[in-house]
C-alpha cells in the first residue's frame, strides 16, 4: 500500500506539473496568435489577473486582493510587449523555450532576487518570528555590507583574513590542479601498455560523489588509524634517520586543517584537469612536433614553444572553471574540518558564509556576504575571459 | 646540396610491411619526384629520410653519410608538410625563423635570412600575420619559406600541393618550378598526382606497394613504362590495357583478345616465334588510338560503335566499345558524330606496350 500511495504521490506530482506546462503553454499560445485582435487587450487584462491570483491563493492557501493589481500590471505589460514588439514572430521557438524560461526564473532569479531584498534588510533569529506573524523585516540599508567588512562572520577570522586565505587556497589548489594534470596527461599521451586502464583509475576521484572522496580521504589523515601517519611511523621504524630531519607524524586534522584540505581538494581535482588538457593535447596535430624535429627543438623547448601555447585555449576555460569552483569548494572544508562548528583556522569564505546563515542564524547577514563573493567572482571570471579572449584575438 | 641514397630501405610497422627494399639514388642538384597511390609508402620513405620515422633496414646516405641515427635537425634536411605544420600561434615571421632561433642564431643573420626567403616568395607583407589571417597560397609559401631559411642540403617536400584547389595547385606547381631553377637544390617530392610529377621532375620514382616499380626521366617512364602498374599509373588519360593472346600466323604475329585482332609488328616484339601462344596485355594509349582519319595507313581495323563523347575544348574523349572491349581515344575537337554512331579505329602501332600477363612487365620494345 506503502508503494501504492507513492506512485500515486509521484503520478500527482507529474500531473501537476504538466498542468502547469499546459496552462503557461495556453497563456504564450493566447498572445502568440491574438495579439493583433481588437479584443485582445481587454480579454487578457479580464481574464489572467483573476486567474493568476486564483492560482496563487491555491497554492499560498490564504487571500490577498492587492496582489490582484500587481498582476494587472504585470499582464498588461506582457500584453504590450506581445501586442508591439513580439507581434506573432517566432511562436514556436518561444513557446518551447517557455517552461524552462519560467523554471529558470523561479529556481534562478527568484532566489537571487530574495537574497538581494534579504541584504538590505535585517533577518535574524530575534526577528524571524517577526517575519514569521507579519511578513515584515526591519529594514536595514547598506548596514549589512558594512557589516561585512567590519565584523567577523564566525567568532574571530575576520573578512580580509578569510578573503585572504580563500585567494590562497584558489591559487595553491588551481596550481597543483594544472600542474597535476598536465604532468599525468602528459604521461597518458603517450602511447603506453594499459592506458586505458590507467586513465579509468585516475579518473575516479573525479568520479566519485565528492562527499564519500571527501569523507573516505578524511579518514586517511586520522592521527592514528590514517594511512599518512601510519606511512610516516613505517618509515621511521625502517629509516630513523629521518626523526633528526624531524619527520614525525602529524595531527593533521586539529594542527593542519588547511593544509589538509588543500591536499585532498588537490587529489580531487586532478583528474577533471587531466581530461580536459589531454583532450587538448591529442587535439595537437603530430606534424606540429615532426616540423619542430626537424627544426632541431628538444623536449622542453617542445613542450614551452608547441604544447603549452596549443592547449592554452582548452585550458583557459578549464582554468576559469576550476577557479570559481575551488573559491566556491564548501564540500571539502566543511566535510574534513568537522561539519558542525569544529574549527575555524580552515574556514575559506564560502564555508564561513555557510557557517554564519545555517550555524549563527544570520541571514539578511550572510545574504549580503553572498553578494560581496559573488561580485569577487563575477570580476575574477570576467578578467579571465576577458584575458582569454584576448589571447584568442591574437591567433 | 647533397645527394642522397636509399640502399635496401625496409619498413615495418608492427608485421605490416610498408617499404620492402627501396633502392634509389639520388644526385646532387636533383629533382625527384616520388608517385604512387596512396599507401604505397612513400611519404613513409620520405619521412624515414626526414628522421621521423624508425628505419627498419637498410641505410640512408646524405653525402655518402649513414643518417640512420641521426637526429632530425643533424640531417641537414627542410621538410614542407601536407597540412603545412605552421605553428598556429606564431607570426609568420617566427614560424621562419624558428629554428635558428632555436640555433641561437645571431639576430642580423636570422633578419637576413628571413628577410631573402621572404623577398625569394614574395612574403614580405605577412610577416607580421598570424598563419590563421592568410590563404592557403600564402601558407603554402610559408611553409617552402621556413625551408628555405634553413639553408638545407635536401628539400624535402610532403604533397605539397593536396590542400590547394585546382587552379592555385597550377599556379604553386609554376611557384615551385621557378624556386627549383633559382634555388638549384637537391628537392625529393612526394606526390600522388601524376601531373605534378610529370611536370616538375627531372626523374620520378614510381612506387607501388612499398616496391619501386620504375625510375626515369618523366619521358622514360611515359614512353617506355617498365610494368602494367606504371603504364596506367602514368599519363591522363588512363592507356588503354587489352588483354588477350598472341599467336603466330606464317611470320607474323597477331594479338586478339575476342574482340579485337591486330597485328604486332616486328619493331615491337623480335623473334615472333618465340612469343607464339603468350598470354598478354597491350597497352595503347588514348592519343594513339586513331578514329576515322582518313587516309591513315592502317592495316588493322577495329570496328566499333561510339558510346560516350566528351568534349574538353580542343580535345575530345571518344568512349567506344569494339565487341565487348571499350576503348578510349582522344581526338582533336570536333570530332563530329552522335553516340551509337559505328566508328572504325586502328593503332598507332610505334607507340604500343606489350607487357607479359603474368609477369605484368614490359616485353616489348
Amino acid at each position: 500500500m506503502e508503494i501504492l500511495r507513492s506512485i500515486y504521490e509521484v503520478a500527482g506530482f507529474i500531473v501537476l506539473i504538466a498542468l502547469g506546462v499546459g496552462a503557461l503553454e495556453a497563456y504564450f499560445y493566447y498572445h502568440f496568435r491574438y495579439y493583433d485582435r481588437p479584443w485582445f487587450f481587454p480579454v487578457a487584462l479580464a481574464a489572467f489577473p483573476i486567474g493568476a491570483l486564483v492560482a496563487a491563493s491555491a497554492i499560498a492557501g490564504s487571500y490577498e486582493f492587492s496582489l490582484w493589481f500587481y498582476f494587472l500590471l504585470a499582464e498588461a505589460l506582457i500584453a504590450a510587449a506581445f501586442r508591439y514588439v513580439v507581434k506573432g514572430r517566432h511562436t514556436v521557438p518561444y513557446l518551447l523555450l517557455a517552461p524552462a524560461f519560467v523554471g529558470l526564473a523561479l529556481l534562478l532569479v527568484y532566489p537571487f532576487a530574495f537574497e538581494v531584498y534579504l541584504s538590505f534588510h535585517d533577518l535574524k533569529l530575534n526577528t524571524i518570528m517577526m517575519w514569521k506573524n507579519t511578513g515584515r523585516i526591519p529594514f536595514a540599508g547598506l548596514s549589512q555590507y558594512v557589516k561585512v567588512f567590519t565584523t567577523s562572520p564566525l567568532s574571530e577570522v575576520t573578512f580580509w583574513a578569510l578573503l585572504g586565505r580563500t585567494l590562497l587556497w584558489t591559487f595553491s589548489n588551481v596550481f597543483f590542479h594544472v600542474l597535476g594534470g598536465f604532468a599525468l596527461a602528459l604521461l597518458l599521451n603517450n602511447a603506453i601498455r594499459f592506458k586505458g586502464a590507467y586513465r579509468t583509475l585516475l579518473v575516479i576521484p573525479w568520479a566519485m560523489p565528492q562527499v564519500v572522496a571527501v569523507l573516505a580521504m578524511r579518514g586517511e589523515f586520522h592521527s592514528q588509524n590514517g594511512f599518512v601517519n601510519i606511512a610516516i611511523t613505517k618509515l621511521l621504524a625502517a629509516f630513523p634517520f629521518l626523526a633528526s630531519l624531524g619527520v614525525a607524524p602529524v595531527q593533521w586534522l586539529s594542527d593542519y586543517p588547511l593544509l589538509t584540505c588543500t591536499i585532498v581538494n588537490i587529489w580531487l581535482g586532478i583528474p577533471f584537469m587531466m581530461v580536459v588538457i589531454l583532450g587538448g593535447l591529442q587535439s595537437i596535430s603530430s606534424s606540429y612536433y615532426d616540423a619542430a624535429d626537424i627544426d632541431g627543438a628538444s623536449y622542453l623547448q617542445k613542450l614551452r614553444f608547441i604544447t603549452v601555447p596549443l592547449i592554452k585555449p582548452v585550458l583557459m576555460p578549464a582554468v576559469t572553471l576550476g577557479t570559481v569552483w575551488t573559491f566556491n569548494n564548501i564540500n571539502v572544508i566543511y566535510l574534513v574540518t568537522g561539519q558542525a562548528g569544529g574549527t575555524e583556522q580552515a574556514d575559506i569564505l564560502v564555508s564561513a558564509l555557510y557557517k554564519a546563515a545555517f550555524t549563527y542564524n544570520r541571514y539578511s547577514y550572510s545574504a549580503a556576504f553572498a553578494i560581496v563573493v559573488f561580485a569577487l567572482l563575477f570580476f575574477i571570471s570576467v578578467t579571465y575571459l576577458h584575458g582569454f579572449d584576448a589571447a584568442k584575438e591574437e591567433r | 646540396m647533397a645527394s642522397v641514397q636509399f640502399n635496401g630501405i625496409v619498413k615495418k610497422f608492427k608485421d605490416n610491411l610498408v617499404l620492402n627494399g627501396v633502392d634509389v639514388d639520388i644526385k646532387d642538384h636533383e629533382f625527384v619526384v616520388i608517385v604512387g597511390p596512396s599507401g604505397c609508402g612513400k611519404t613513409t620513405l620520405l619521412r624515414m629520410l626526414a628522421g621521423l620515422e624508425e628505419i627498419t633496414g637498410g641505410e640512408i646516405l646524405i653525402d655518402g653519410l649513414r643518417v640512420n641515427e641521426l637526429h632530425p635537425s643533424k640531417r641537414q634536411i627542410a621538410m614542407v608538410f601536407q597540412d603545412y605544420a605552421l605553428y598556429p600561434h606564431m607570426t609568420v615571421e617566427q614560424n621562419m625563423s624558428f629554428a635558428l632561433r632555436l640555433r641561437k642564431t645571431d639576430k642580423a643573420e636570422i633578419d637576413a635570412r628571413v628577410g631573402e626567403a621572404a623577398s625569394i616568395l614574395q612574403l614580405q607583407p605577412f610577416l607580421q600575420r598570424m598563419p590563421k589571417q592568410l590563404s592557403g597560397g600564402q601558407r603554402q609559401r610559408v611553409a617552402i619559406g621556413r625551408a628555405i631559411v634553413r639553408k638545407p642540403k635536401v628539400f624535402l617536400f610532403d604533397e605539397p600541393l593536396s590542400n590547394l584547389d585546382a587552379k592555385l595547385r597550377e599556379e604553386m606547381r609554376v611557384e615551385i618550378a621557378k624556386l627549383y631553377q633559382r634555388l638549384n637544390a637537391t628537392i625529393i617530392y612526394v606526390t600522388h598526382d601524376q601531373v605534378e610529377a610529370m611536370t616538375l621532375a627531372g626523374r620520378i620514382v614510381i612506387m607501388n606497394k612499398g616496391i619501386v616499380q620504375q625510375v626515369g626521366s618523366p619521358i622514360e617512364v611515359y614512353r617506355k613504362p617498365a610494368n602494367l602498374f606504371v603504364a596506367g599509373f602514368i599519363g591522363s588519360p588512363t592507356m588503354n590495357l587489352l588483354s588477350g593472346k598472341l599467336s603466330l600466323q606464317g611470320e607474323d604475329l597477331f594479338f586478339s583478345n575476342g574482340d579485337i585482332r591486330i597485328s604486332i609488328p616486328p619493331y615491337l616484339l623480335h623473334d615472333a616465334k618465340k612469343h607464339d601462344g603468350r598470354e598478354v596485355t597491350v597497352g595503347v594509349r588514348p592519343d594513339d588510338v586513331l578514329v576515322g582519319r582518313t587516309g591513315e595507313k592502317c592495316s588493322d581495323k577495329v570496328e566499333g560503335v561510339l558510346e560516350v563523347c566528351e568534349l574538353l575544348g580542343h580535345r575530345e574523349n571518344l568512349y567506344i566499345k569494339a565487341g565487348n572491349t571499350r576503348l578510349l581515344a582522344t581526338v582533336e575537337a570536333f570530332f563530329d558524330r552522335s553516340p551509337g554512331a559505328a566508328v572504325s579505329l586502328c593503332f598507332n602501332y610505334k607507340n604500343m606496350h606489350v607487357f607479359d600477363k603474368a609477369t605484368e612487365k614490359r616485353i616489348s620494345e
